[in-house]
């Protein structure tokens, strides 16, 4: 028992080592000057940061990026939501033909399909090649697996068919049924989602570079540019990004933990309810005081 | 004059029929129960009830007004869910309240507290589903479904996933209430004990079809066919065939025939005093004894077949494993079917 645990700590902890070795590197290098031959920096500056943070295109860039996040994610979030909660509450047949829609995106490569989608978008009606709403368009399709199956997963859940059926018979219409009983349940599953299709939003390149490249320079291209010139520079970009990505993150899960008293009381509850449970055999004793 | 009307009721999924011309009528008051295995159409019943499933065929009234084609929120019909399907994000108060809230009627505070005083949750208006036991959250959707005062009561298989100490007490309770309530009830189980405590009238159910109705004891102890037979009682059944020799009469009609456990008598080989001028005498061993509570269930060999007896369980008097013995079938209480 002890022998097993104390095996586990070990392995959870050269994982927790591995991942962040790369990151502590980075951060290291961000605010090295001199690191030639030593295992640690010889000295330290903040002046790749002071260099960065007085740089307008970095902030630009930056703006650019949170744009197309908001914007593809808000979008993925309103159109996502109702469709797919309409489809499994009310044309569970056509379940399947969903999922393989939302699964689609996988197949096909970002070059593959930004060259298609250029081709596509340069003329005709709707001409929009080279401009930020091709991306927008293209970031919808590639968070769609993510949001399709958070959004699926987090209705199956709280199953939602079922609490429409009750609320129903209760005498709600199904929008009143929605907006009362399924929506303030699913909330932080799609949160979930919603914050992974941000992180990697945040890092894609290859769609931002094909289809809009300069013209609108997002904060990957900007670190793309940024590598010729220093190394220090990108990693001091790198850190402040994740740094970013944490801070969201953080403030998100906050948020979602607070808001109202009651819905999310309940589920900050049975998360550490779920936490209780795999540590219950270590402190029965304070259970038990309870 | 019926309360409830379900006439000639028919619905299928795909290919295959899941309710097959069902026709039922209640009395105003009445707790009628649907028996029944799993997936002969209970649930699909109770839904297209409530107007969660539509039906294909036939015509569903109640108080005198035809439902049929009625959305959920128009039929006033309450329902509790196998699972409850109790809301998440409400406290117990709130889940009570809801169907208030959505009628918009008024004084909805001392609605809700008189339910949950019914109910017994007094002191847990401030908790979360989450929170409760089973049979806490059993009453929580109990008393959500009648605060809004239905015209008809549907419970699917609400007691089911509780153990057996709560479930006897919840049983009793439920029965009170329906019963203060005066409230038309209609109530699904699998459970063949459980229809028989709660029900003024049983509907047996197999594959889509109700195949016998009537009180509890007239359920119980006239079986249409071998099905209930079988399902209800525990039945002995024999096919005629073998029957006639076992009993060595040629003379005997029917099919089937089927006799319960708790009618035939054991006498141990070597007493006399036989009587088989009523009975008839069928030479066996016993091969088991099994014990369930107060019920003492032998299985006896004979020589063409096997019969299961059951005693209530006496102190002192029982017939050991291997022991010859001769049963005693009484000729009246044969069922030919
Ligand atoms: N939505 C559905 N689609 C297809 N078949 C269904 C559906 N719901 C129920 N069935 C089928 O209908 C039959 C009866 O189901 P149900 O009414 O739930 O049975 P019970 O409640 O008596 O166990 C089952 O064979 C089941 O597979
Ligand atoms: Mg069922």
């Amino acid at each position: 028992m002890k022998a097993s645990l104390t095996f586990h700590k070990l392995m959870v902890g050269l994982l927790v080592i591995y991942l962040l070795i790369p990151l502590v590197g980075t951060l290291l290098f961000s605010i090295a000057g001199k690191w030639d031959h030593t295992i640690l920096p010889e000295s330290y500056t903040m002046k790749w940061y002071i260099e960065l943070f007085q740089d307008e295109r970095f902030y630009d860039a930056f703006r650019r990026t949170l744009f197309l996040i908001v914007m593809s994610v808000g979008l993925s979030v309103v159109i996502m939501l109702p469709t797919i909660f309409i489809i499994t509450v009310y044309f569970s047949k056509w379940e399947g033909f969903l999922q393989a829609a939302a699964m689609l995106p996988y197949g096909i490569p970002p070059i593959v399909g930004a060259v298609g989608l250029i081709k596509v978008y340069s003329d005709g009606p709707i001409q929009i090649a080279g401009t930020p709403w091709i991306l927008i368009g293209a970031y919808f399709i590639t968070i769609l697996p993510f949001m399709y199956q958070g959004i699926r997963n987090s209705l199956r859940t709280v199953n939602a068919v079922q609490l429409v059926d009750a609320a129903e018979l209760l005498g709600a219409t199904k929008f009143q049924a929605f907006r009362t009983v399924v929506f303030p349940n699913i909330i932080s599953g799609i949160l979930v989602s919603t914050l992974l299709s941000v992180a990697l939003l945040f890092s894609e390149f290859a769609f931002a570079n094909l289809l809009v490249g300069g013209r609108f320079e997002t904060i990957q291209i900007y670190l793309a540019d940024k590598l010729n010139s220093s190394g220090h520079l990108t990693s001091a970009i790198v850190i402040t990004y994740y740094s970013m990505i944490l801070l969201l993150t953080g403030t998100v899960l906050k948020l979602s933990f607070r808001k109202e008293k009651n819905p999310v009381v309940s589920n900050k509850n049975r998360i550490l309810s779920l936490f209780k449970k795999q540590y219950r055999h270590k402190n029965t004793a304070l259970e038990g005081e309870k | 004059m019926s309360y409830v009307t379900i006439d000639q009721v028919t619905k299928g999924y795909e290919n295959q029929v899941v309710l097959n011309n069902i026709s039922i009528t209640l009395k105003k008051g009445e707790f009628a129960t649907l028996l029944g295995q799993s997936g002969c159409g209970k649930s699909t019943l109770l839904r297209s009830i409530a107007g969660l499933e539509g039906v294909d065929a036939g015509r569903i009234l109640i108080d005198g007004i035809d439902i049929t084609n009625l959305s959920p929120r128009q039929r006033e019909v309450g329902m509790v869910f196998q699972s409850y399907a109790l809301f998440p994000n409400m406290s117990v108060f709130d889940n009570i309240a809801y169907g208030l809230k959505m009628k918009k009627v008024k004084n909805i505070k001392s609605r809700v507290k008189k339910i949950i005083e019914m109910v017994d949750l007094i002191g847990k208006e401030e908790s979360y589903p989450h929170q409760l036991s089973g049979g806490q959250q059993q009453r929580v959707a109990l008393a959500r479904a009648l605060v809004m005062e239905p015209k008809v009561l549907l419970l699917d298989e609400p007691l089911s996933a509780l153990d057996a100490k709560i479930r006897k007490s919840l049983q009793k309770e439920l029965k009170r209430i329906q019963k203060e309530l005066d409230i038309t009830t209609i109530f699904v189980t699998h459970d063949q004990e459980e229809a028989m405590t709660m029900s003024d009238r049983i509907f047996v159910m197999n594959n889509g079809q109700v195949v016998q109705s009537g009180s509890p004891s007239e359920v119980y102890t006239s079986p249409v066919n071998t099905f209930v037979a079988k399902f209800i009682g525990n039945y002995n059944v024999y096919d005629m065939e073998v029957f006639r020799k076992i009993v060595r009469n040629r003379e005997l009609k029917g099919t089937e025939v089927a006799i319960r456990p708790e009618v035939l008598q054991l006498v141990s080989v070597g007493e006399d005093s036989l009587d088989l001028q009523e009975n008839w005498g069928i030479k066996g061993f016993i091969k088991d004894v099994s014990m369930t509570g107060n019920v003492l269930r032998y299985e006896v060999e004979t020589e063409e077949s096997a019969f299961h007896v059951d005693y209530l369980h006496h102190r002192g008097k029982m017939f050991e494993q291997g022991a010859l013995v001769h049963i005693l079938v009484p000729k009246k209480e044969c069922i030919i079917l």
